[in-house]
């Protein structure tokens, strides 16, 4: 099968250029894990008011959700600009002179993203268990490992969907800095217009009207549920379905660019 | 012979309405080293990224080793080799694995690629920094491991888009070599542009001269310049003003001149055979007090050829683009 044998050459290519550029990854990183970091301890007596955090759960708990989701959407962004690059460089069309697969190209790109997402998730919540033991909180994933699974699945679904906005921009502008620039202005609204760090109770009433409408609450909502409650299928299916439809929109949108580069 | 490459009208307007490439006809003989010779803009990269099956044609017809470029890209692909005009490889991996990559992107077996890659990095001589990283690669190591990358599949057809364009003398002339060495010990037909005359005059067997997105003359390198007509002696006197009438007096009544003008060293003569004359001219102006400070003989060259279909002259413009420029800022 040629594309699956071209998708995992492109997947390497772009893991080993990650690999070799220590720098990106630790600034993919950096923020969620300043984040992290820093709201648990600035916002850490949240959970001694009565009725802001559900009962028994601690503000750590309560935002890991929200910053695995935010370091998802970091990740995502950047994948429009190794596309800049590769087209910049003439890289892009040299693969397309050669019979490689088309589709390989997107999808390697895109199972490089989910694995980067994967392993950084993996990561945060690595700091996030050490943070808790540290705090004598110990903050665990209830729904064990089948559950971390769960949670990988649904932010790297996420971060594809979420690639695609980037992609498709990157693609049409072929310009980085266009890229970051629009990917910061929607990151950072989705992000605190949604209950990802801080409880929707607590909000003011039309940022709960706005966030019903953000697609990041329900992937948030889920996550957290997969952490703190337990397999709440309610807001699991849902969140995918969500996420099912903005990716089907973006990876559209990506489509439609891709083979306008590449014909 | 057969033709390998046959171009007929080919046509290429862009969305904005400029005519790039403007009806132009032409074939590439199995073998032959031919090459598109022209300004900066005179539609030659249009022409190569149509050929390479990259860039739609508007019309027109281009059958590549007997494809149609429309119809047949995917066959096309497995048969031709491209570099194009950026050094297109990848800094963060080594040379040796840009080239086993694009092994890969044209479904080659591993263990094939791994022994091609060993003659090709012995080829472009980088057997010491081949498992470097090609960021830190020279300019002229670079356009090395790009030209490797783009013969990784034994292509039959070698497309080359200005490929010593920014590089100093020495590397231009190793890739030359390179180049004449592909062509006669692996056969391969290579299809080059170049603003370059040096380039052209030196590699090409035949070529034809681009100008705005039209051929203007086709043919070989010595047949172009023969249609010039005359060779010319530039000949420098030392004491040009003094002697400059009489001189031209005396060259005047010698067989064989067709036209003698003033120029930067004092007298230009240009004449068919210009080799014979110049003991003539020698002689004649021995024979009287005026004394000779050097006589310069040329041929013409491919830019007054070009010079005679186009009316202006080749500018080949050295625009270096520093390496860092290339990979800098956006490289993520």
């Amino acid at each position: 099968m040629t594309l699956l044998s071209d998708t995992r050459y492109i997947f390497i290519r772009y893991l080993t250029k990650l690999v070799r550029t220590p720098i990106l990854l630790f600034f993919s990183l950096f923020q969620p894990i300043l984040f992290l970091v820093l709201f648990t301890q600035l916002l850490g007596k949240l959970s001694s008011f009565p009725g802001v955090l559900p009962t028994g759960v601690a503000y750590l708990e309560f935002a890991a959700a929200g910053i695995v989701m935010q370091n998802a959407f970091g990740s995502a962004l950047q994948s429009g600009n190794s596309i800049v690059a590769d087209i910049d460089s003439g890289y892009l069309q040299k693969m397309l002179v050669t019979p490689v697969s088309r589709p390989a190209i997107l999808l390697g790109r895109l199972a490089s993203d989910a694995f980067r997402v994967v392993v950084q998730t993996a990561i945060i919540l690595g700091l996030g268990y050490a943070l808790g033991v540290a705090e004598n909180k110990p903050f665990y994933v209830t729904t064990g490992v089948v559950g971390i699974l769960l949670i990988f699945f649904t932010l790297a679904f996420f971060g594809l969907a979420w690639s695609g906005i980037s992609l498709a921009l990157g693609m049409k502008t072929r310009s980085s800095e266009t890229v970051f620039a629009i990917g910061g202005v929607i990151t950072f609204p989705l992000l605190f217009l949604s209950p990802a760090l801080f409880p929707l109770s607590f909000l003011p009433g039309w940022v709960q009207t706005v966030s019903m409408f953000n697609p990041v609450s329900y992937c948030v909502t889920a996550t957290r549920a997969l952490m703190i409650n337990g397999y709440q299928w309610s807001t699991i299916l849902p969140a995918w379905g969500v996420i099912g439809l903005v990716a089907l929109i973006t990876m559209s949108a990506t489509l439609y660019q891709f083979r306008k580069v590449v014909s | 012979m057969t033709d390998i490459i046959t171009v007929k009208n080919l046509v290429e307007v862009y969305s904005d309405g400029t005519k790039a490439v403007d009806d132009i006809t032409f074939n590439v003989e199995e073998g032959e080293f031919f090459g598109f010779l022209g300004p900066n803009g005179a539609g030659k990269s249009t022409t190569i990224k149509i050929l390479t099956t990259l860039l739609k044609k508007t019309s027109g017809t281009v059958s590549i080793g007997g494809f149609d470029v429309d119809k047949q890209a995917p066959e096309i692909r497995k048969i031709i080799g491209v570099q194009s005009q950026e050094t297109s490889i990848d800094g963060d991996l080594t040379g040796r694995e840009n080239i086993t990559l694009q092994g890969h992107y044209h479904q080659m077996d591993s263990g094939d690629i791994k022994k091609r890659v060993n003659e090709l990095i012995a080829l472009v001589g980088l057997e010491a920094a081949a498992d470097r990283r090609a960021r830190n690669y020279s300019g002229g190591m670079k356009k090395r491991l790009d030209l490797a990358t783009s013969l990784v599949h034994k292509p039959k057809m070698l497309f080359l888009d200005e490929p010593t364009t920014g590089l100093d003398p020495q590397s231009r002339s190793t890739i030359w070599s390179y180049l004449e060495k592909l062509n006669k010990e692996e056969e391969i037909t290579i299809f080059l542009t170049t603003q370059y005359l040096e380039e052209a005059d030196k590699l090409c067997k035949r070529l034809s001269i681009i100008d705005v997105g039209k051929i203007v003359a086709s043919g070989s390198p010595v047949e172009l310049k023969r249609e010039i007509g005359a060779d010319s002696i530039r000949i420098s006197l030392e004491n040009c003003q003094r002697d400059n009438n009489k001189a031209k007096e005396l060259i005047r009544t010698l067989t064989g001149v067709n036209e003698i003008i003033d120029s930067e060293e004092c007298i230009t003569v240009y004449a068919k055979n210009a080799g014979l004359l110049i003991a003539d001219i020698v002689r004649a102006l021995d024979s009287t007090d005026i004394r000779i400070g050097s006589v310069i003989f040329s041929s013409p060259s491919l830019d007054d050829v070009f010079m005679k279909h186009t009316g202006k002259r080749i500018r080949s413009e050295e625009l270096v683009k520093a390496p860092s420029a290339m990979w800098g800022g956006a490289r993520r």
